[in-house]
């Protein structure tokens, strides 16, 4: 009898683990629950006038990209479809691979353009994009 | 003797033993802490433009998003232009990981887009984006 009273003492011995197991479940839940896995999809552009802006070490120009409010979008003095930027700017970047690409959009212009646009001259091999905004007169 | 085998057998050392599964418990834990992002909701939704050269940002979890209408939204809330400067400013001091990314509905004015990113550079984070939607289901 007691040897049996010394073998449950010993076998219960240790804490409890279940209210530790109760409260590790609840913040395990917790953060189950406010776990976000949709990863946002972006575009990177750069802003002029950025004191962090990579082209600060030579003088290069760039490829410039005109937005007007209408719709018009304006590669190299010449009025382009949206469709057609990324042929114009995979032309213009074979001719000067250092140059990175300006949009320079009214401010009156579609955000949406704007994306199409952007997308575009990342399609055209691109990355070097700034975004510039212009007042109408 | 059926019965005292009974009871001191299985009744006393009542239970399974809990801690493998505590382990895989806070294993579970840890690693739903380490992936959370806890991303910054505008709190509205807007119609994003499709772009086929989206990259997905690893963390960007401070969303802006601009209503066709020019109302701008952030952290669940309608905000000023004017008031995203500071909000940002204290974001950054909280998290400096955090990055932006200011979503735009298609009919949304490009100034606006043009001005809350300038707002958003001047509060001290520098990698701000453009969101788009993915075209494609991609």
């Amino acid at each position: 009898m007691r040897l049996r009273r010394h073998f449950d003492q010993e076998d219960t011995t240790g804490i409890d683990l279940a209210p530790m197991l109760d409260f590790v479940m609840n913040l395990l839940i917790f953060f189950i629950i406010t776990a976000v896995f949709t990863k946002e999809m972006s575009l990177d552009v750069n802003r002029p006038g950025a004191q962090s802006g990579p082209s600060s070490g030579k003088d290069t120009g760039s490829i410039v990209i005109n937005i007007q409010p209408d719709g018009e979008v304006w590669v190299d003095q010449r009025t382009v479809d949206v469709r057609a930027v990324r042929a114009n700017v995979e032309r213009l970047h074979a001719i000067k691979p250092d140059w990175g690409v300006m949009v320079l959009a009214d401010e009156n212009a579609e955000a949406g353009l704007l994306v199409q646009v952007v997308d575009q001259v990342r399609q055209g091999g691109v990355e070097n994009i700034t975004f510039g905004t212009s007042t109408t007169k | 003797m059926l019965s005292k085998r009974h009871g001191s057998g299985e009744g006393e050392d009542h239970g399974i033993d809990l801690a493998p599964m505590l382990d895989f418990v806070l294993n579970l834990l840890i690693f739903f802490i380490i992936t959370t992002s806890f991303v910054k909701e505008p709190g509205v939704s807007v119609d994003r433009a499709e772009a086929e050269t989206v990259r997905m940002a690893e963390h960007g979890n401070i969303l802006i998003a601009i209503r066709a209408n020019g109302e701008i939204w952030m952290d669940r809330r309608q905000v000023d232009i004017r008031q995203i400067r500071p909000l940002v400013e204290r974001l950054h001091i909280e998290r400096p990981d955090d990055t932006v990314i200011v979503v735009a509905d298609k009919a949304a004015k490009a100034g606006v887009l043009g001005k809350v990113m300038d707002e958003v550079k001047a509060g001290g984070i520098k990698e701000v984006a453009m969101g788009a939607a993915g075209a494609g289901g991609k």
